[in-house]
């Protein structure tokens, strides 16, 4: 019965949008127009032809695809490194804690800043060190690049602090019979922390897979989507179609679209982490 | 050579009764292993020091900005040592940019009334579900699940066309209903965590002792949840605070949050960077000084979280 509330109130909010959203799909429905009509598959249709919408799936894909592999080696690489006990390693879980709390909006403003072509920070750091100093958010090849750093800034805490929680929380034993028997660290890691760590590993890159498919600020912010289609993902411009240009049954469309193609890495991931079943200790 | 123990997570428990990580029995390993070891530790230590830089960076930026003077906030090489001046946080109360504090007002109002009935319908909907193994609570979970992992694209566009409809454009109501939908789903499934973890027993021992379901629930049950309901408070404290997708989309003028202001002041030809930073500090200092309370609660709540 407690549980009734709540439902009623997550299905009137999500629910019925989701299939008014799925039904405004088909039309062409704009905010200034009274009425609006049934278009079949228009929208759909110019999904399948427009450059543009395919330059923001490409983009997506990339900026999903090269987010989650750099967030999940970094994120277990910390994670192993903040599940060891070593003095101040309290202080270091706070600092790594820290980008899951930040709002988006002041870590994008500020690394905006950072990557400022003329007098940011990054190309100082960089002719310190001697390397080239970019035109970061502004050119066609580093654009993206940047907004995937950006991006890590706050993906690889969140990867590592779902990991180290399984790290901890998994039993020590099979470590260390492991050890006894003459295993060393790296041949531990393989065959018995990380088989063990499976499910968890699963969870972070699904967790964050979403993250990545509905970034927003970054785009918004650091690079607006430019220079001309190099950082439009799709998240960024359905909403440009929906609320800057006033086109709502496209943006429902794209918005279904985005949902069928975030499917299918989640899918991936979701059947990678079944093959093969964890140690039946680590569950 | 040391790679080996950089890479050793195990060391959690090998390592637990000696403060740095030494050998625990120094007279079984050879001073070679001891050496490697300790190498080891000041390798993670180098490491764990390279990622903390790179993420205390944009964080430093913005602080040391807001309280740098403007003339010296975009001189490169960057002035690490300067003269510290509130200047740039006058100018958020009287110069251009004087909305902010009026619209920090707004977020506080947002998150005030999304949290509380975030709470007030989830904490019983998480009980419920840890509680009662009734038929179909596993779907619920599964809907809850799929609730908050759906992209907010796909029910923002439709909830903009019918707030449209229902001239709710630009209200609080618009900005808290949609705020609910990521808040609701998120405390539902971390209380849901929480009450599982907690004994059965003591709720048992009320029932019997004539205690409705209900009050057992107020009495016995709640208090118990206040570490971990406090936790799951924060961090959809925190939510809504940094929330911005939806902000941008349903607040007008009358109700801007800080995140919508701080883009668009973004978008401003005269763009006074140093006052930016200043509004920035308001955004980021309130949550990491409320990261010190959930601090502990977090690492549990991740875990707890996996578990589902």
């Amino acid at each position: 019965m407690a549980t009734v509330p709540a439902l009623v109130v997550v299905t009137a909010i999500i629910a019925v949008p989701l299939v008014i959203g799925i039904y405004l799909s088909f039309t062409n429905y704009t905010p200034v127009r009274p009425t609006f009509s049934w278009g079949g598959l228009v929208n759909y249709d110019q999904i399948w032809t427009s450059p543009t919408i395919h330059a923001a799936i490409k983009n997506t894909a990339i900026f999903a695809g090269a987010g989650i592999v750099i967030e999940m080696i970094f994120g277990l690489f910390f994670a192993l490194l903040l599940a060891r006990k070593l003095r101040g390693m309290s202080w270091f879980r706070v600092v790594y804690m820290m980008p899951l709390l930040v709002p988006g909006v002041a870590s994008s403003v500020a690394w905006s800043v950072l990557f400022n072509t003329g007098n940011g920070w990054i190309n100082y750091f960089a002719s310190v060190v001697g390397l080239p100093q970019l035109n970061w958010a502004g050119g066609t090849h580093t654009a993206m690049p940047t907004v995937i750093i950006a991006n890590a800034w706050a993906g690889i805490p969140i990867i590592t602090i779902i990991l180290l929680a399984g790290l901890l929380s998994l039993p020590k034993e099979p470590v260390e019979a492991a050890r006894i028997d003459g295993a060393t660290e790296l041949r531990v890691l393989y065959h018995v922390t990380l088989p063990a760590l499976r499910p968890v590993l699963a969870f972070a890159a699904l967790f964050q897979m979403v993250n990545l498919f509905r970034e927003f600020a970054e785009f918004a912010i650091i690079t607006g989507g430019g220079p001309g289609l190099a950082t439009s993902v799709l998240n960024y411009y359905v909403y440009q179609t929906t609320f800057v240009f006033g086109e709502l049954g496209l943006g429902a469309a794209l918005a279904v679209l985005l949902v069928g193609l975030m499917a299918v890495p989640l899918l991936v991931i979701f059947k990678l982490s079944k093959r093969g079943s964890a140690p039946k200790w680590a569950s | 050579m040391a790679v080996d123990d950089l890479m050793a997570p195990g060391d959690v428990s090998r390592a637990s009764s000696s403060p740095i990580g030494s050998a625990p029995a120094p007279h079984r390993q050879s001073p070679w292993v001891r050496v490697r070891r300790r190498a080891g530790d000041v390798l993670t230590i180098v490491a764990l020091l390279i990622g903390a830089a790179f993420i205390l960076l944009p964080i430093f930026w913005i602080v040391t900005t807001a309280f740098k003077p403007p003339a010296e906030a975009f001189v490169i090489p960057p002035k690490f040592i300067f003269t510290p001046t509130l200047s740039n946080f006058s100018s958020l109360l009287s110069g251009q940019y004087n909305q902010y504090i009026d619209d920090i007002g707004h977020s506080l109002i947002i998150m005030a009334f999304s949290v509380g009935i975030a709470l007030l319908l989830g904490v019983p909907a998480g009980y419920g579900l840890a509680r009662s193994r009734f038929k179909g609570s596993g779907a619920i979970t599964g809907w809850l699940i799929v609730a908050y992992i759906v992209p907010a694209l796909v029910y923002i566009v439709p909830l903009y066309a019918i707030y449209q409809r229902l001239h709710l454009s630009g209200s609080y109501l618009s900005v808290i209903l949609y705020y609910l939908t990521f808040e609701l789903p998120f405390v539902v499934f971390m209380m849901r965590g929480y009450f599982s973890d907690l004994p059965n027993d003591l709720e048992d021992a009320a029932r019997v002792d004539g205690c409705s379901r209900f009050t057992a629930f107020r009495r016995i049950m709640l208090p118990l949840a206040i570490p971990g309901l406090s936790t799951v408070t924060i961090l959809a404290c925190i939510l809504s605070w940094g929330e911005f997708f939806g902000a941008l989309i349903f607040t007008g003028s009358s109700n801007l949050t800080a995140p919508v202001a701080i883009e668009e002041y973004m978008g401003q030809t005269t763009l006074d960077w140093s006052a930016l930073a200043a509004a920035a500090v308001f955004l980021v200092v309130p949550v990491l000084v409320l990261a010190a309370f959930v601090q502990r609660g977090f690492l549990r709540t991740a875990s707890s979280a996996t578990q589902g």
